[in-house]
């Protein structure tokens, strides 16, 4: 039987190496006397051996753990003498629409050979100690016990608590990786009990879509997957389904065949092109000047949709022509809510006060055009005009003439675009995270809106624009002091009351800006959660640039925005001065980081310049850093202390939901962890026990962080533990408490229980949830419907979570006006790393989930098994560079090595090198990575004005590296 | 039980047995995600010996494939005649590559090394030539070519095989190869055509896609097919009148043999690709000219082709003009089982012997 021999090649494999490095990662002893046993089975002919092949012991429900957009496939995983063998597609989603298509089977090639990642030599099962005198990366190791491994970890932490108090411990939140019991959440929870400092998730990945929270004040709504086939317009823009949504890419094909037509814009000819009806070629960057050009003649044409515009836009909104600022209720009355604005009401041609209570007109009818002049409350006169007057002349530069200019697409190219969004009734732009990587991603996402919101394709089914959501699962994790009902209603108490405290300063607070102001406040005051702990999430910006050695790229002239005023050093230091990020500037510039305490993240593949700048800068001052991990990672390899954790078919764990699915999606324990790795609950229970434990035997127990919240080391594994109320082995308990919350949160139906999903593996969810994020989908769930948010705006005409209250095009913060993007303009990418004749751009690969499976070896068989630079042949011959040459990509930033792929789908000028290989992937550990500057947009940095106030995973700062200026030479 | 046998197989041979398993891939719902190649790996080639073997692949066309250049490998027949074939080398085939993990985590060598495959540089594998296609931008263009055993009508493996250890199964045409009897003398992939058929370097024998029979005759579907997330495979009987494989290949004409001219008669169809409308110069739309050229298209499917792609178009235009189309709505799979009747079964109510003792 040959799969018996694939075992066995397996553990003598392992066996091999085990004697290489002195230990033993990976052998699972208790099967090898199975699996030998087995071996003396005969059978009669060989197509028994293909039968028994095909049959297994075992069945659980499995799912991916990883950051996938947007993932919960459910899978059966089959195991079989004790090892998992195979996994396949559950495909037990139903039909939710009879006309549209259901989700099966959902999953790709990476989920159905994840039980591959299991065994493969990338897996770590002993906890691992750098040699004694090797320095990091140098890939020496040696075997030691967890008591060990615990110590030393303590025993840092503590002494990061002295030296430089708590902010210094350092936990990269990372991407959502390993689970919502497990993965990053324990170490999130530990580290906040600790007072340390944990950097928001999106932050670090640079997934915020800055342009739509600009514009709706929230980024986190999106359709459900089969929604997108209600539409009849299509525009994949800044995605690349085929590659980075391989189980929903079906709905596109699916549509087209429907009679919608699907338009891809990009550079490159990507694979998602092969299947749309139109390709619309534009030079990278540029995506906001086509987007503009399409509204002008929107606009030109009085072709928009005035009522959809009036109500639920700011368009009607009344700027003074002296400041370019609102007319607000304290320039007319002397007094009053500075967010009051005006409209002038048509009808009775007169200036109205914006209500702030609803969209709904009713008798008003707000002016889109003409000149007004207002008398203020100090007796001068102004002039006001609304904004849709602004919008129109500034909309007028972008003829299409002017358009083909920018973007490389001919006019006739603008006009049809044009005309098939005003022939479409039901629009959905499906832009991926790929906007936000760029310099000006932001304003590329405010044009897509706008084409949108002037053609009313917003709250409807088969419209909209993609955004993000991961809520409706009720979190709480990092949060309850105690589980159960009792630690719900501890939160629901709290909540209450600080939602009492924000009304009776604002009393038209809707429920959704409520749930975000309480999101604030734990980010900065943690006022929401029972326990003592620090911050939710805080913005990673303030540490790159003062430990991470980014100020010098930062503020690198030559590179930056060229509609920069001043430099990035006098923005950043009157950000801070004008208390726009009060009680999130942490660690202070002087309050060095010593431990970093990496869980499931990997954060030298994934920080922009990373490579380059953190190993330099922020490396050498660590004292200890701790990768906990399933797989070998650049940051494994980097680190003092691996800890094994537990896979994904290992633990009992739910994948992060997301309403592009709107299913709860299970992973269930089919196997114990090989060796002695652990799931991340018990690693961080364990944790806090020695933590209290040498906290005691060192004498320590009180302290307090810099803006005084007090924190106490006596009792930190009871605060851990829930009130000492969950055991090391408790993980499971958690998962029943996280579905039981979302139950009595209306989320999940009633009676739903783990026993729920161990039978189906999937239920739908019922409702959006009850925090921010959640609200944030505006939208109500129904039982045989496709999902679309923002239906409570649209529908409901309850106020958009926007300092207008309404979808924003026009947002007249002080910096904004100072870079002239009060309104959405296009702007062209900085020469980010100097001025070379080639763009460098990427996407999210085939073959990996960020740098999960990157290097698996069946996954690594299915392409050319390295990294690839993707190259036009003629920018090739040009260089005298033959396909699967080495080249050198340099910049005046650094060089890496890869080797080329001649691409006569890329663009002329365009090199393309998808994402996410691991550095030491490449030549010298040197990745594509060590190119990019990793700058932040400087406007970015802006606060203080309404929804432009920093909560976990919004309106934070994120470095950009599409577009990096680049030169490729042989190497 | 055994199946093996010259009678049986010749039983089956040469014309269109009743109850033939066919598939149709749907080219324009062809992603390129290799959940089919992976999904049938990790059923059936993990084990040494196979390490290479893609029963499944999918390919960019244009481009060369795997093996490399496997259309001018011969095979088959041309008017009747059988063609010489050769034999695809391993280097043709490439992949299967090992890498040096524990160099690059555990030998303490730093950034001295990085991690890349083990020996000579690799020039070809499985899927080398991935999304590079041809034309010049902006009027590039490319599509995926899924390709497994045909399990032919006149296999010429199975008549090329000089000790009879290959056959085709009358109840569902299934071409196999008995292993115990097979010697690895690899006539068999001389004589495929497609070039479909591996060599286990460490049993020795030769090896193919066995359309995870096992499956079949449990009512579930192949795992390529199952898998599939883009839900473009059919499966089912070709003879089955009332269902989308027929109707597909012979009402509509749509679902066609790759390379029919090599006479072996593929009883694996594929709806052509469309693809999007060319640019010219001025970027106003190529309505005369597919983007796709026709001419390639009729070499990889023959005169066919052309109706086949004026049928879909002309269904394409319908329904855009708000008309309905059993066609198309075939093609959309509004309900994913119904790709796969009658072999609809989920195969955790099966999984072979020992399945579902415990734990479900």
């Amino acid at each position: 039987m040959s799969r018996r021999l694939s075992r066995r090649t397996f553990l003598k494999g392992a066996g091999a190496t085990a004697a290489a490095i002195g230990l033993s990662r990976l052998v699972p002893l208790p099967n090898f006397d199975i699996i030998l046993s087995t071996s003396a089975r005969t059978y009669s002919s060989f197509e028994d051996l293909y039968r028994q092949k095909w049959s297994c012991d075992k069945v659980t429900w499995g799912t991916h753990l990883v950051d996938c957009y947007p993932g919960s496939c459910s899978w059966r995983v089959y195991t079989k003498d004790g090892v998992v063998f195979r996994e396949e597609q559950g495909a037990q989603y139903p039909q939710i629409e009879e006309r549209v298509p259901d989700m099966n089977p959902r999953g790709c090639q990476k989920g159905g050979c994840f039980s591959e990642v299991m065994y493969g030599p990338e897996r770590i099962t002993y906890p691992l100690r750098r040699a004694k005198g090797s320095p990091r990366g140098s890939g020496k190791w040696e075997r030691i016990s967890w008591d060990e491994a615990l110590t030393d970890i303590a025993d840092s932490l503590l002494d990061a608590i002295e030296a430089q108090g708590p902010e210094s411990i350092i936990h990269e939140f990372g991407s959502g990786e390993g689970g919502v019991v497990h993965g990053s959440v324990p170490s999130w929870r530990l580290t906040r009990l600790l007072g340390g400092t944990v950097l928001d998730s999106n932050g670090l990945t640079s997934d915020f879509n800055v342009g739509m929270y600009e514009t709706f004040g929230k980024f986190q709504f999106a359709s459900s997957i089969d929604d997108w086939y209600h539409a009849d317009l299509i525009l994949l823009w800044h995605m690349n389904p085929l590659f980075t949504r391989i189980p929903s890419a079906h709905f596109i094909t699916e549509a087209r065949y429907n009679g919608t037509k699907v338009v891809s814009i990009a550079p490159d000819y990507n694979a998602s092109t092969i299947h749309a009806d139109l390709y619309v070629p534009v030079q990278p960057g540029t995506d906001a000047a086509l987007a503009l050009g399409v509204c002008n003649l929107i606009v030109d044409q009085g072709a928009y949709n005035a009522g959809f515009v009036k109500e639920q836009t700011d368009l009607p909104l009344l700027v003074r022509q002296d400041t370019g600022r609102y007319l607000r209720r304290p320039d007319v009355d002397g007094e009053g809510r500075e967010d009051q604005l005006y409209i002038w009401d048509a009808a009775a041609d007169a200036l109205t006060q914006a209500s702030r209570k609803t969209l709904q007109l009713d008798d008003v009818d707000p002016a889109l055009e003409g000149e007004h002049t207002v008398r203020l409350h100090d007796g001068t006169e102004v002039t006001v005009v609304p904004v849709f007057s602004l919008l129109r002349q500034h909309l007028a530069q972008f003829t299409p003439e002017r358009v083909s200019e920018l973007t490389g697409a001919s006019p006739n190219q603008v006009r049809r675009m044009a005309a098939l969004v005003l022939g479409a009734k039901r629009i959905h732009i499906l832009q991926g995270f790929n906007t936000p990587k760029y310099y000006h991603g932001d304003l590329m996402e405010r044009g897509m809106a706008l084409i949108l919101a002037l053609t009313g394709n917003f709250g409807r089914q088969g419209t909209g624009m993609r955004g993000w959501n991961s809520s409706q699962l009720v979190m709480a994790n990092n949060l309850k002091a105690k589980t159960g009902f009792e630690g719900f209603m501890e939160l629901a108490e709290n909540q209450l009351s600080l939602e009492h405290e924000f009304k009776k300063a604002d009393p038209d607070l809707t429920a959704e800006m409520l749930a975000a102001e309480v999101e604030r406040d734990e980010s900065i005051n943690s006022g929401l959660s029972p326990l003592p702990m620090s911050g939710m999430m805080i913005p990673p910006h303030f540490y790159w640039y003062w430990h991470g050695g980014y100020r010098e790229a930062w503020n690198n002239r030559e590179w930056a925005d060229t509609g920069m005023k001043r430099t990035f050093d006098e923005y950043f230091t009157e950000a801070i001065d004008k208390g726009w990020w009060d009680g999130l500037a942490q660690p202070a510039r002087d309050q060095t980081p010593q431990v970093l305490l990496g869980a499931c993240g990997n954060s030298l593949r994934r920080t922009r310049g990373g490579g380059k700048l953190l190993l330099e800068h922020a490396w050498p001052n660590y004292k200890l850093i701790v990768s906990i991990d399933y797989r070998m990672s650049a940051t494994g390899r980097q680190s003092d202390i691996f800890l094994p954790a537990a896979a994904y078919y290992e633990k009992t764990d739910f994948r992060f939901p997301t309403a592009h699915l709107n299913f709860l999606v299970f992973t269930d324990k089919a196997v114990d962890p090989p060796g002695e790795a652990k799931p991340e609950w018990e690693i961080n229970w364990l944790l806090a026990q020695k933590v209290e434990e040498r906290a005691r035997a060192r004498g320590m127990d009180e302290y307090s962080d810099r803006r005084g919240r007090p924190y106490n080391l006596h009792g930190l594994l009871k605060r851990f533990a829930y009130d000492g109320q969950l055991g090391p082995d408790d993980g499971e308990k958690i998962a029943e408490d996280l579905v039981a919350d979302t139950v009595r949160a209306g989320a999940l139906p009633e009676k739903t229980n783990l026993a729920t999903f161990r039978k189906k593996g999937i239920v739908r969810f019922t409702h959006v949830g009850i925090d921010a994020v959640g609200m944030n989908m505006a939208t109500d769930i129904e039982p045989n419907k496709t999902l679309n948010p923002l239906q409570w705006h649209v529908r409901d005409k309850i106020p958009y979570p926007t300092y207008a209250r309404r979808i924003q095009f026009y947002i007249d913060h002080e910096w904004f006006l100072e870079a002239g993007e009060a309104l959405p303009t296009h702007k062209p990418t900085p020469k980010m790393g100097g001025d070379f004749p080639l763009t460098m751009t990427s996407g999210h690969q085939r073959w990996s989930i960020h740098s999960m499976w990157v290097i698996n070896r069946v996954l690594s068989r299915t392409h050319r098994g390295h990294p690839t630079l993707n190259m036009n042949p003629e920018d090739m011959k040009a260089r005298g560079i033959a396909d699967n040459d080495v080249v050198k990509v340099r910049n005046d930033f650094s060089s890496f090595d890869v080797r080329v792929k001649s691409s006569p789908s890329s663009r002329p000028g365009q090199v393309v090198i998808y994402h996410a290989w691991e550095p030491f992937q490449f030549p010298g550990g040197k990745s594509y990575d060590v190119a990019i500057p990793g700058l932040i947009k400087w406007l970015h940095l802006a606060g203080g004005y309404g929804h432009l106030r920093y909560y976990r995973w919004n309106w934070v700062p994120q470095q950009v590296d599409r577009g990096v200026s680049v030169e490729v030479e042989k190497a | 039980m055994a199946k093996n046998g010259a009678s049986a197989s010749k039983a089956a041979i040469g014309h269109k047995a009743p109850g033939q398993v066919a598939m149709v891939f749907d080219l324009n719902k062809c992603i390129g995600c290799q959940t089919c190649s992976v999904a049938c790996k990790t059923l059936w080639t993990r084990d040494e010996g196979t390490d290479y073997q893609w029963w499944m692949t999918v390919n960019t066309l244009p481009g060369k494939g795997a093996p490399k250049d496997w259309e001018q490998m011969g095979g088959g027949y041309r008017e009747g005649v059988p063609q010489e074939g050769t034999l695809p080398t391993r280097q043709e085939f490439g992949g299967g590559w090992d890498f040096n993990y524990d160099e690059v985590f555990y030998q303490g060598k730093g950034n001295t090394v990085h991690l890349q495959p083990v020996g000579p540089k690799p020039t070809w594998g499985p899927n080398w030539d991935e999304d590079q296609g041809a034309g010049e931008y902006p009027n590039a263009y490319y599509f995926y070519m899924p390709r497994l055993c045909n399990h032919c009508t006149r296999p010429s493996c199975v008549e090329a095989c000089p000790r009879g250890s290959m056959y085709k199964r009358p109840e569902d045409g299934i071409v196999l190869r008995d292993e115990d009897n097979c010697r690895g003398l690899q006539f068999c992939a001389e004589a495929c055509p497609y070039k479909k058929i591996y060599f286990n370097y460490i049993k020795k024998v030769s090896q193919h896609c066995i359309m995870c029979f096992p499956r079949l005759e449990q009512g579930v579907a192949p795992a390529c097919a199952r898998q599939c997330p883009g839900r473009l495979v059919f499966v089912g009987h070709l003879d089955d009148v009332d269902r989308p494989i027929h109707k597909l290949v012979y009402d509509y004409e749509v679902a066609l043999p790759l390379h029919p001219e090599y006479g072996t008669e593929a009883n694996i169809f594929y709806v052509p690709p469309m693809s999007p409308y060319r640019l010219k110069e001025d970027g106003s739309l190529d309505m005369e000219t597919p983007r796709i050229p026709m001419e390639y298209l009729e070499r990889l499917f023959g005169p066919r082709v052309h109706k086949a792609m004026n049928t879909l178009q002309g269904e394409m235009k319908k329904v855009r003009a708000g008309g309905k189309s059993e066609l198309l709505d075939m093609l959309i799979v509004y309900r994913w089982h119904t790709l796969f009747e009658p072999f609809t079964r989920d195969p955790v109510e099966v999984g072979g012997p020992q399945a579902v003792k415990s734990g479900r």
